[in-house]
């Protein structure tokens, strides 16, 4: 079989992108660029100019190719012919971004907030580029159909998703995980043991095959499709199965997707709090990043609280492969065939995990930022801007407004600010910063009080890399993904497995949001 | 989504999962140590 289509298509994609990027370069969008800010400065000026560059050069040269070459059976054809189809994702990817959810934006914010919730509609809704996104790639997928020359490439979208988790390690140290990692454990290990439980308890109240139970309950349970696929042969699923299954995952995690960000917004949570909300009640890692990115798209701390729940989660997945092999074979007479559960943890386990904990690991030792740092955030006041220094009469309004502060504490770090025109330490600057988020001292205080904390917090340029490479990759996997979503996998899921994954998902979404509410603060 | 591929599956161009975390774990590296190069 001949992969590649002699067709223009990647041709014309590469042409597209380079007159984006010439346009953009030449000024002849500036007038749009304003629209689409709304008053203020147009946030993807710098992407404009860069990425569709290189993208529409590559695609350019590759696709008059495939256009104009001649193309044989092999590896070659095989992985070549996938550049269409990744191309063409990322132009939708590029045109939802750049254009389309902000001119959604724009038409939202015309209509003015709404009502108490001071949050525009697309705000509430969480209508931006990354829901966008998996919209257009759904409406392609079920109303267009997929071209055909772009078919195999769609499928490198879960690659791009795996190769962001990955690097999402590079942006955790130590010190962050230490902490978060000990509420990602318990609150984890609650709701994946009492997912799986119900499943099964509910699976057998209803009378639904054993495999069948057992296949959902790690689905349900642990991490959608990778716990789905690695469970199955512990309890013996069959493939229509394991379909109902990962259609009822999708299923529910679609409508988790999108009705999560707008509870989180119309509750008012924290990133952090959204953050281990999602990735503790939605079942696939693609839709906590999806739901994640969705309530925070112009930043990453919610994807990185959720993701840091989300790879708790699949590191229980050998627990629950043992689990379910212990309870299948007690409950199977007719079991015939031995499973050697130590083998099919060594062989399903998710290998992209490991290396995500494989770049925390390089992460921690300082090699990409300096290990003290905080979401790629960290203190130095060695290296302070002559120009971010406090002047003399941002000092004497420090000065006149001192006598408000209470707090010894507080009073100190003041004092020391003071005298040296700059936060003195990493302890000071954590008591400076309550005490601007306090608002004691005065507006104008305050104000000069957060730049002082601006001016001794640095963010690490390869962190900041690495941000931009993760929010595309994800961009590229959700569009991609999105693709994937027929309607026909989604009627997959009707009938019993839909019904128990309703309950237990629902009664976990509920159950994580208390949890979360009650027990999760700003930084956990 | 259907298969009409005779090679990986419908929702991969890899025949296996593993293989294809093995390559998100190539082009993960490729990408953090270029970063780590240029930065």
């Amino acid at each position: 079989m001949v992969y590649t289509k002699k067709s223009p298509a990647l041709f014309i994609i590469g042409v597209i992108m380079l007159a984006i990027w010439y346009a953009a370069g030449n000024g002849m969008l500036d007038g749009y660029m304003e629209h689409l800010a709304a008053g203020k400065k147009y946030k993807y000026g710098a992407e404009l100019m860069s990425i569709p560059m290189y993208f529409g050069l590559i695609s350019v040269v590759i696709g008059a190719w495939q256009w104009f070459g001649s193309h044989t059976e092999g590896s070659w054809d095989y992985y070549s012919s996938t550049i269409a189809g990744g191309m063409f994702i990322l132009l939708i990817a590029m045109l939802v971004r750049w254009f389309v959810a902000p001119e959604v934006a724009v038409i939202s914010m015309s209509f003015g907030k709404i009502g108490d919730t001071g949050k525009y509609i697309h705000k509430l809704l969480g209508l931006n580029y990354v829901v966008m996104g998996i919209v257009t790639g759904i409406i392609i997928v079920n109303v267009f159909k997929v071209p055909e020359w772009a078919q195999n490439g769609v499928r490198l979208s879960r690659l791009g998703l795996k190769t962001g988790v990955i690097l999402l390690g590079t942006l955790y140290s130590a010190a962050e995980l230490k902490n978060l990692g000990g509420l990602s454990i318990i609150m984890i290990g609650f709701f994946v043991l009492g997912s799986v439980g119900l499943v099964l308890w509910m699976g057998a109240r209803r009378g639904i095959p054993n495999s069948m139970g057992g296949v959902l309950s790690a689905g349900m349970g642990v991490c959608g499709v990778s716990a789905t696929v690695a469970s199955a042969p512990v309890v013996q699923a069959k493939s229509v199965e394991i379909a109902y299954t990962i259609g009822t995952i999708l299923l529910w995690g679609v409508g988790c997707m999108f009705i999560f960000p707008i509870i989180g917004n119309l509750l008012g949570m924290s990133y952090v709090q959204f953050g281990a909300w999602a990735g503790t009640g939605i079942l696939n890692s693609a839709q906590v990043a999806g739901a994640a990115l969705a309530y925070q798209p112009d930043g990453i701390e919610t994807l990185k609280v959720a993701e840091i729940f989300n790879i708790t989660r699949v590191l229980v997945l050998p627990i629950i492969v043992l689990w379910l092999a212990v309870w299948y074979v007690k409950r199977e007479e007719s079991v015939t065939e031995t499973v050697n559960v130590g083998q099919v943890v060594f062989e399903k386990f998710p290998v992209f995990v490991l290396g995500f904990i494989l770049l925390f690991a390089l992460s921690t030792t300082g090699m990409f930022a300096p290990a003290n740092h905080y979401k790629g955030k960290y203190f130095d006041n060695t290296n302070v801007k002559a120009s971010k220094m406090m002047t003399e009469k941002q000092i004497a309004v420090l000065t006149a407004n001192s006598d408000k502060v209470q707090r010894a504490d507080r009073k100190a770090a003041l004092s020391r600010l003071i005298a040296g025109g700059k936060i003195a330490s990493i302890e000071d600057d954590a008591t400076i910063r309550g005490l601007a988020n306090s608002k004691i001292m005065g507006k104008e205080s305050g104000k000069i009080l957060k730049k002082a904390h601006k001016a001794v917090r640095h963010t690490a340029k390869k962190i900041k890399a690495f941000r931009q490479w993760i929010t595309w990759l994800f961009a590229f996997g959700l569009v991609g993904l999105g693709m994937q979503i027929t309607v026909s996998s989604m009627k997959q899921a009707g009938g019993q497995p839909a019904v128990i994954g309703g309950v237990v998902g629902l009664t976990k979404a509920v159950l994580s949001l208390v949890v979360v509410l009650l027990i999760v603060s700003e930084t956990v | 989504m259907e298969n009409k591929f005779d090679r990986g599956s419908s929702l991969s161009i890899f025949g296996s999962d593993r293989r294809e975390d093995f390559m998100a774990l190539v082009f993960a590296l490729v990408i953090a140590f270029s970063v780590y190069a240029a930065y």
